[in-house]
């Protein structure tokens, strides 16, 4: 317990520290969001009553306090944005009786939208992804290191590695435009790009992003389960296992493949982290409108309010992931717990 | 008078030999199926169009118009006038308007029974409060102080004032806006989003939640709008012009690739298309089924090598001479020859009165070299001694036609003894720097065009008023008393003769001194499908859907194949 209370603390200031240096970092580089919001041709004197609506004639110091402390603040349990202008950019997060705690990013510079809403809007699309592309490399990735594993050597071996070599080596971008090629354009089974409207919509339309995310990590985890197998499937006890009769499948599910899975849920843990980031490139090229294409572009029209947001939520997620393995190893391996 | 309008040039023969040879690499499919070419007008059916960027602002006409949001927003938002086929300014709302007091005041007259988006009847009360809540201190206007001659703006603009002195509702269909000085282009600003009347569901101030809603020929319902993904605006039924729109319904999908938004025009999923690459672009032009249906705007983006007169060595006009000369625009336009046009002077073809035989910067190596010697830094191209001993930093941003053009400005350069340091930035960067006194040597500027008048660029980037230590738009930091005085004389010039003729002296002091090295003219290609119809280019309006029908083939009728 102590020990799970000491790293949530590492990782409040892990989270902390993050967002500063952005803050910090956001502020130094050249660049004007007021510029940027009126436009490139808006004249200077725009510009400057622009800038001040935006709060951005300030002092850093008192512009970084004030994020922090509209971040996390107590409120009404019901807000009315038309009606309270203090909580128009609010999110009731957890409901406390008469008041509640918000959740409070401000507002877009650009788009003149409460950055919860957006975040709220793109999140979990985002988070929708990534687990469809989790579960991608996990499923073929498992499954491919296996049977790469119980047929040490032969030609099936032999391809499932050098086909892996390729999902790794092969960038994104090729891969999206080769699905695209094949199954959108060629055969027309799947929808090219685009996020859908109804549920069925949606499912079709994350296939071909969640196996272009997947590529890379299924071919990654095919190498690391059959390297880890083979090396577990020598070890004294499945010999001995073996001797006692168990099946070939029982070594590889039971026995070896539980032993691997210390390294894949490291793995998983990056990976988690990484994808709740915003896979950039994939939600780009098929339009899947999550939180890498609102970063992204929020970076380059130097919207700060929504670089924040989007560095709280990656940093929470990466750090939060972090304690779920960590966790999980404790399950994984008794050796984790006694130490 | 004589039109001297210029539209974007024919390709020349060598891009034709290019688009041949680019065309010949891949085919591409049959146009869609189309009603007999002379089918009339019917109403119905839906026009598709994307995108690869997203809206950046919003569809508040209060807010600053991107590339993007301004065709949507025309859409929505009628205006008291507007631009014709021609982008000449004619009523709208207003079905005439009236000079007064010596170009002082401008009174329009309002159309009886024009319904708004919100089934209200316009007034001149709704024009009034536009205007106020459009030129309110809160309100983040990027367009307010292009107001700033309305009487009683600085003190409306500055919170001392509960109302906007120099707007004026006479009557109930009459409004007059009153100026503090005449001022020639007042009906160009009336073309801007930022005064289109709003419905009363807008109130008095900018709010973020409000659904724009307008007098325009298409309306935009809630929910209609996913920002980041598409935008559909269905007919305004009670469009005060009659028949009009014809469409049901014009959806944008944005953030699509290039790529998808080919797939999708080939399947007569995507009605027109305006962001091919130049390859799929060239392909389809030298296609004989698509070359009719390809669609050129105007020039209504003006660009140019901004050189910092305050800075050594373009404080020197000899040596912002010989680049001028030295450049080769021809090499400019081979980057994109569907969408660029050389340009040799400061107007882009969309401005009414450019005189084309006029001898702007024309290139001219040996006219350069001499430029070059007379600052004292004579070049010698086959030693490749002399020039200027230093190299100068150039700055671009990335990504961006800039990227790709600053390679041809720095060999060009080269030939006449100037070496060139590329510094490529992001585009907020890239403002930052060049906008700052001093912050750059030379960079690459542009501008597009507000509104066809040549005021629109000389005053903006070459009259000393322009300057401004922090965030100049005049990026040259060029300053010239007579060119100063010749643009104030021009502004409240009523005479539209006598003032282009102003405007024309204005070119020449500008061409010679060349605080900037003009380079290409940009526009729009646009490419439909043969069943788009009644689709007429408009650099002032772009995609301006109003008057476009479709066309397709009755069922069981026999596609005219590939016939436009």
């Amino acid at each position: 317990m102590r020990h799970l209370a000491r790293r949530l603390g590492w990782s409040v200031f892990v989270v902390w520290a993050v967002v500063s240096i952005t803050f910090a970092v956001n502020d130094l580089l050249p660049g004007d969001p007021a510029r940027m919001m009126a436009g490139a041709q808006a004249s200077p004197a725009d510009v400057a009553r622009i800038r001040s609506r935006m709060g951005l004639d300030e002092p850093l110091a008192a512009r970084y306090g004030r994020f922090w402390k509209k971040l996390v603040h107590l409120g009404p349990s019901v807000i009315d944005r038309k009606t309270s202008p203090a909580h128009a950019t609010c999110a009731v997060v957890v409901p406390l009786g008469g008041s509640s705690i918000h959740l409070d990013f401000g507002k877009s510079f650009q788009r003149q939208q409460a950055v919860v809403d957006l975040v709220g809007d793109r999140l979990p699309r985002t988070a929708a992804l990534a687990l469809a592309g989790m579960l991608v490399q996990l499923l073929v990735g498992l499954g491919t290191g296996i049977l790469a594993a119980a047929r040490r050597g032969s030609w099936l071996d032999r391809a499932l590695v050098g086909t892996s070599l390729l999902g790794i080596s092969a960038p994104t971008f090729l891969i999206a435009l080769c699905l695209q090629f094949v199954f959108a354009r060629r055969l027309g089974w799947l929808p090219l790009d685009g996020f859908g409207s109804t549920l069925a919509d949606h499912a079709r339309c994350i296939v071909l992003p969640a196996f272009t995310l997947g590529v890379y990590g299924a071919a990654y985890y095919t190498r690391l389960v059959r390297d880890e197998m083979l090396v577990l499937l020598k070890q004294d006890w499945v010999r001995t296992a073996r001797a006692k009769g168990a099946s070939t499948a029982r070594l590889l599910l039971a026995h070896g493949l539980r032993n691997a899975l210390v390294p894949i849920v490291t793995a998983i843990g990056l990976d988690v982290g990484a994808l709740l980031g915003g896979a950039v490139v994939t939600e780009t090229v098929f339009r899947w409108p999550g939180l890498g294409d609102l970063s992204v572009h929020a970076m380059l029209d130097r919207d700060g309010p929504v670089i924040l947001a989007c560095v709280v939520v990656t940093s929470v997620g990466i750090v939060l992931a972090n304690v779920v393995v960590d966790a999980l190893y404790t399950r994984l391996d008794p050796r984790v717990r006694s130490s | 008078m004589r039109s001297i309008r210029t539209r974007a040039e024919p390709l020349p023969a060598w891009a034709w030999a290019l688009l041949a040879t680019v065309a010949c690499s891949q085919s591409v499919p049959a146009p869609m199926p189309a009603a007999a070419a002379d089918a009339p007008p019917r109403r119905g059916g839906e026009l598709h169009l994307a995108s690869f960027a997203d809206i950046r602002n919003g569809l508040d006409p209060v807010v600053s118009p991107d590339g993007l949001s301004a065709g949507p927003m025309h859409l929505i938002f009628a205006g008291l006038v507007d631009y014709d086929a021609e982008e000449r300014i004619v009523p709208d709302l207003a079905e005439r308007w009236e000079v007064a007091d010596a170009g002082r005041t401008y009174r329009f007259f309002l159309r009886r029974g024009v319904t708004m988006q919100d089934g209200a009847e316009l007034t001149a009360d709704d024009v009034k409060r536009s205007a106020e809540r459009a030129l309110h201190p809160t309100t983040p206007d990027a367009n307010a102080s292009t107001f700033d001659d309305l009487v009683g703006f600085a003190a409306y603009a500055a919170g001392k004032a509960d109302h906007l002195e120099g707007v004026v509702a006479e009557d109930r269909y009459v409004v007059a806006f009153h100026l503090a000085k005449p001022d020639a282009t007042f009906p160009y600003l009336m073309t801007l989003p930022t005064l289109r009347p709003t419905c009363r569901t807008a109130g008095d101030r900018y709010s973020d939640t409000w659904l724009p809603c307008g007098a325009g020929p298409f309306l935009l319902r809630p929910g209609d709008w996913k920002r980041g993904v598409t935008l559909r605006l269905v007919r305004h039924d009670a469009y005060f012009r009659a028949g009009l729109p014809y469409l049901d319904a014009v959806e944008w999908s944005y953030n699509m690739t290039q790529l998808a938004q080919r797939v999708r025009f080939e399947r007569g999923e995507l009605d027109i298309v305006r962001d091919l690459t130049f390859a799929d672009a060239s392909r389809f032009v030298a296609d004989p089924r698509w070359s009719s249906l390809g669609v050129v705007e105007a020039d209504v983006r003006v660009y140019g090598e901004a050189m910092n007169t305050r800075v050594r060595p373009f404080d020197d006009v000899e040596i912002r001479r010989a680049v001028a000369a030295a450049i080769d625009r021809t090499q400019y336009v081979l980057m994109q020859p569907m969408t660029t046009t050389a340009m040799d002077q400061a107007l882009p073809g969309v401005v009414a009165g450019v005189d084309a035989s006029f001898p702007h910067q024309r290139y001219d190596l040996a006219a350069a070299l001499e430029h070059m010697r007379k600052a004292g830094y004579p070049y010698d191209p086959a030693t490749g001694e002399g020039g200027w001993p230093e190299p100068i930093e150039y700055l671009a941003y990335d990504p961006g036609l800039p990227a790709l053009t600053s390679q041809i400005l720095q060999q060009d350069l080269a030939r006449i003894g100037l070496r060139l340091h590329i510094k490529l930035v992001s585009f907020a960067a890239f403002l930052a720097i060049q906008q700052r006194e001093g912050g750059a040597t030379m960079s690459q500027g542009n501008w597009t065009l507000d509104y066809p008048d040549p005021s629109n660029v000389f005053d903006t980037l070459f009259a000393s008023s322009a300057i401004d230590p922090s965030g100049s738009l005049n990026t040259a930091f060029y300053s010239n008393p007579a060119l100063d005085a010749l643009l104030a004389r021009a502004r409240v010039e009523i005479d539209p003769a006598a003032r282009m003729e102003m405007y024309r002296q204005a070119d020449a002091i500008v061409c010679d001194d060349a605080p900037w090295a003009f380079t290409f003219g940009y526009h729009a290609f646009d490419l439909r499908q043969p069943y788009v119809r009644g689709f007429v280019p408009n650099a002032m309006r772009p995609l301006d859907a109003t008057r476009v029908w479709i066309a397709r083939p009755a069922p069981g009728a026999r596609a005219p194949e590939g016939a436009p």
